[in-house]
């Protein structure tokens, strides 16, 4: 690209000065690029007629005061643009090349920015692509909800005892005039399970879905937080099996965690689940030999179960024409797992200390 | 719940050459999870937890019957062994009386005894050895029995004072409200209302039913006449007063998840034979029994496709009845269905469903098949947002970012800091600290805090967070806007300026050109509102110094939602031009207070020989832009530029004032 020259008046010293950068920085540019023989160039940027020589020529018109400071920014620009010139012509030389001056390689390197992504974002992203590979697709329902989603379509009614199990943050509903019964009790979600009928209410089958949101429960201790992250798979279809979640589980953690890792499923009891599973995966500490960080090689890794048809049926699906399983995991303690961060505080994890956030 | 099971003390009921460890392993996989097992005083005690819906495990007898079906499963014997008392030879007598009232909804079966000449005194050392193991403190030879009989069958029994039961009146029924009670432990207690309670003939309450007694009644170390007493009660109520009065005891865990009626009287009778042998107690009364509405079984039936298909392998006729039946189930088996009568204890047993989780996890989830999910996939796209919030997130760590995970929860003091009307937001109503109440419909609070906490380990932060806010809707759930926003400190509006360009380029949306300020959370002259998407700039000092900042911040806030609705990706090509172009700088002076964005903007304007317009320089009052031109069809001569150049001159004088600087 060529730049325009314009005759014109005598300079301003600050002018002048912005304009012989200018130069040096176009010249550079302009040498680098270009595949025209050496002295072909140094006629174009250094020779009389040449921009540098036009603008060398107002020195005339600088005042004596400022004539020393414009002559050092002259032969400033020059000199870097004779520097361009010759390892330009080092490069286009055919001569193997040598150098004299002894050169420091050791030199630390110059770091493009650094930025950390918390661990809780990278976890969410290598889960995410894995279920996507065998079809299932991330959704992201309310952390804010009704209780109706978060209890009553999972089948459990107002009052009963499973409901102990899930440190809820109720939401004062006061301000929120009854309009319809299902928003007349809002919770912060326990659990991403609130996300199963709502995604059933699509009304698309079949349905594969991860579901991965905050979830909240009254806890704080150092292996519970307030507000933490939890990851669900749900797969409805016709004939979905047992054998067909714990393939899901086997995939994840072999995915997840490493090939040589195993898993097994436990009887458990979940109201919206029958028949329920706890979820194991073998210790990665003690190859499952059994070791202090684990129970007698095993850790406990999820919840899971075929969906009730009670839930199928809240969901508008025929509890007699398909069957599903779902399965919930909680992502800080996942990453943990796998990680070795050897996190002893699960805390630390919100606590956004910046010397904690960069190790990551 | 976990319980506590002794080795010895399960072997009582279950005749077995496993080992701990093979009783240990099996049992998780097949049923309850022996979560860890102790080693105490030369014996294992297994740690085992029941889930909910399992009252009829949660005792050693209970686990021995569990254990009987699922280990022959691994090849190893084990035979459950019952003490059969219902034959039990019983003296009655008729020398004292209780007159009972009770109400078969509240308490479905009632059974008392009274007893006299006991003698407190402790207790053997084979009960309080026992006792220990399982975790319950000795206190004497009555009061361990009635432990003894719930930690070995699940069921609990009580023992009053017969003396303090005044004219021998018992009268069961709902408490009314604010009605008060003092319980075994001291505690005293304002009842809520329909809790089931006993009233003695003087009118005072003596138990509060199946959760603990009434100190009024209770047994001392002169006691000699007692009543034996074993009942079940209505779940549903059990649990809503032990909520309310926030008093659980190992009994009301039990009665609360629904116990079975049959079990009461063996039991009751074992506690006879007890107090008679340890207590030297004489049976001074008529046995009483009360149970209007006894046990009937019900029938559940499932169908064998479904069994197959929810297990996904066939499941053999022969296989399908020993399981069940060893279960206690009585079972007909045929082709087409399963139906089963389960027995008095498994009322968990209800669909279809429940009988398949026996068959499957009694046959072993262990035995069954891996498979991957082999239907044809469903046709759903994700939501683009999730999409693209990852990419923002990658792009702002590769420019040097920092992310945080703020709680989605501020106090109440911040929402004043703020000056948030907290009618307008979603407040927690038990809320664990005063940290956490309010639902943030602003991320700004928490990065600022979160700035502040990092100040003293980098003068450079450059932070940013990318959640939900929680925006007010009248009768609604909130809207969960995600939303993005970004710290650096000091004063670098020309910094996150950058960053906003770059991502409003990256969604393919041209940057707002107004000229707004941002929200009084900023200083009005060094911010900028950019519509409907954020706004950015550096944070009001005042503010700043009410939240303990020092040092000016720079903020962006950018609504996610709102860059994702108006992406526009598509990328039209355009050739590479043949000709060259040609390029020069033209610095204006302006007058005070011009902004440069329009002036750029209506540069471009001029003439389709202007391709591009960047801002060279700016100093003072002068503006030096860097023009290029190039035409599609041509090399530009000096005069085709010369041209174009007169009409920006003109254009710039005319819309701005603005006069070319000659240099």
């Amino acid at each position: 690209m060529k730049k325009i020259i314009r005759k014109e008046e005598p300079i301003a010293k600050e002018q002048l000065i912005r304009l012989l950068l200018t130069l040096q920085e176009d010249a550079t540019t302009a040498i680098g690029k270009s595949a025209e023989p050496i002295d072909q160039l140094r006629l174009t940027w250094l020779g009389k007629e040449s921009e540098f020589g036009r603008l060398a020529s107002y020195m005339k018109t600088i005042p004596q005061e400022d004539k020393q400071q414009i002559g050092a920014v002259l032969n400033g620009v020059k000199r870097a643009i004779e520097q361009t010139l010759s390892s330009q012509l080092t490069v286009n030389s055919s001569q193997k090349t040598q150098h004299e001056d002894w050169f420091d390689t050791t030199i630390p390197g110059d770091l493009p920015p650094q930025g950390h992504l918390h661990i809780v974002t990278q976890a969410i992203e290598e889960i995410t692509t894995i279920f996507n590979k065998i079809g299932f697709t991330r959704v992201r329902h309310p952390e804010v909800d009704s209780d109706y989603y978060a209890f009553e379509a999972l089948n459990m009614p107002l009052n009963h005892p499973a409901r102990d199990e899930w440190e809820t943050f109720f939401i004062d509903s006061q301000k929120i005039q009854v309009k319809n019964n299902i928003l007349s009790k809002l919770v912060l979600t326990p659990h991403t399970s609130n996300g199963q009928v709502r995604e059933m209410e699509k009304g698309k089958l079949p349905i594969r879905m991860i579901n991965i949101a905050k979830c909240y429960r009254r806890q704080s201790d150092i292996s519970h937080v307030p507000m933490f992250h939890q990851f669900e798979g749900m797969y409805i279809d016709k004939n979905v099996s047992i054998g067909h979640l714990k393939g899901f589980i086997d995939y994840f953690v072999k995915q997840f965690f490493g090939p040589d890792r195993k898993s097994r499923l436990r009887p458990f009891h979940f109201q919206f689940t029958e028949p329920s599973f706890e979820v194991d995966i073998s210790c990665g500490i003690c190859n499952g030999r059994g070791c202090r960080f684990c129970k007698e090689g095993w850790l406990e890794l999820a919840g899971s179960g075929m969906i009730h048809p009670n839930v199928l049926k809240y969901g508008g699906i025929d509890p007699n024409n398909y069957s599903g399983f779902a399965i919930g995991w909680g992502v800080e303690r996942t990453y943990m797992m796998k990680s070795g961060t050897q996190l002893d505080d699960i805390r630390l994890i919100y606590g956004n200390d910046i010397r904690f956030l960069k190790q990551f | 719940m976990n319980i506590l099971v002794p080795d010895s003390w399960l072997r009582e009921y279950l005749k077995t050459d496993a080992t701990p460890k093979q009783i240990k392993e099996y049992l998780s996989l097949c049923g309850p999870s022996v979560e860890r097992s102790n080693f105490i005083k030369d014996e294992t005690v297994y740690d085992i937890e029941i889930t909910s819906n399992r009252p009829d495990a949660m005792s050693v007898m209970g686990i021995a019957r569990e254990a009987s079906v699922i280990l022959p499963r691994f090849g190893i014997k084990a035979e459950l062994q019952i003490n059969q008392l219902t034959n039990l030879p019983i003296n009655k007598s008729n020398k004292l009386k209780l007159h009972i009232t009770t109400d078969s909804k509240l308490n479905p079966r009632w059974t008392s005894v009274i007893f006299d000449s006991v003698k407190i005194k402790p207790s053997p050392s084979w009960l309080t050895k026992r006792l220990e193991l399982v975790g319950v403190r000795s206190l004497n030879n009555v009061i361990d029995i009635t432990n003894y009989l719930m930690h070995a069958y699940g069921q609990p029994a009580h023992i009053f004072d017969y003396d303090k039961i005044t004219n021998g009146i018992m009268k069961l029924r709902a408490s009314k409200k604010g009605e008060t009670l003092t319980t075994l432990d001291g505690k005293i207690h304002t009842l809520p209302g329909e809790d089931i309670v006993i009233e003695d003939g003087s009118g005072k309450l003596v138990d509060l039913c199946g959760i603990m007694g009434g100190e009024n009644s209770a047994i001392t170390d002169k006691t000699t006449r007692i009543i034996l007493f074993l009942q079940t009660y209505d779940p549903v109520q059990i649990r809503k007063t032990s909520m309310a009065l926030a008093h659980h005891t190992e009994a009301s865990g039990l009665f609360e998840k629904g116990l079975d009626p049959e079990l009461v009287m063996p039991v009751f009778l074992e506690g006879i034979q007890l107090i008679q042998k340890l207590a030297s107690g004489n049976i001074a009364s008529s046995i009483i029994d009360i149970y209007p509405h006894p046990f009937i079984a019900s029938t559940v039936v499932v169908s064998r496709t479904k069994i197959d298909s929810y297990i996904g392998t066939h499941l053999e006729t022969k296989e399908i009845k020993e399981i069940l039946t060893n279960l206690g189930c009585t079972t007909t088996v045929d082709n087409t269905k399963v139906a089963v009568q389960p027995p008095s204890y498994r009322q968990d047993i209800a669909i279809d469903v429940d009988i398949i989780e026996e068959l499957a996890r009694i046959s072993g989830y262990h035995t069954i098949k891996d498979k991957l999910p082999d239907s044809e996939p469903p046709a759903i796209f994700e939501d683009p947002i999730l999409g693209w919030e990852q990419k923002l997130k990658n792009k702002l760590c590769d420019w040097g970012y920092t992310e945080t995970y703020t709680y989605s929860m501020i106090s109440k003091e911040l929402l004043d800091t703020f000056n948030i009307n907290n009618q307008e937001v979603y407040e927690i109503t038990n809320p664990i600290s005063t940290d956490w109440v309010y639902m943030r419909p602003t991320l700004l609070p928490s990065m600022l805090l979160a700035v502040k906490q990092n100040m003293p380990y980098e003068n450079d932060l450059k932070l940013f967070e990318l959640s939900m806010i929680y925006a007010y809707r009248e009768n609604n759930l909130p809207q969960e806007q995600s939303t993005l926003i970004i710290a650096v400190s000091g004063s670098r509006y020309g910094k996150l300026k950058g960053i906003a360009e770059a991502i409003f380029s990256l969604f393919g949306i041209s940057f707002p050109t107004i000229t707004d300020p941002a929200t009084d959370y900023y200083q009005q002259g060094r911010s900028l509102r950019l519509g409907n998407f954020g706004q950015l700039g550096e944070i009001d000092g005042a503010l700043l110094s009410k939240l303990g900042i020092n040092k000016p911040i720079t903020i962006l806030e950018l609504s996610v939602d709102q860059l994702v609705k108006h992406a526009r990706l598509k990328k039209q090509y355009t050739p590479i031009p043949k000709n060259p172009a040609s390029y020069e700088d033209l610095a204006f002076v302006v007058s005070d207070k011009t902004y440069v964005a329009p002036m750029m903007a209506s540069l471009k304007t001029i003439d389709p020989l202007i391709t591009d317009v960047s801002l060279f320089d700016s100093f003072n009052t002068i503006r030096t832009f860097h023009i290029t031109y190039q035409s599609d069809t041509k090399n530009l001569t000096a005069e085709d530029i010369s041209k174009v150049r007169e009409k920006i001159i003109k254009h710039m004088k005319k819309e701005f004032n603005a006069t070319l600087k000659t240099v």
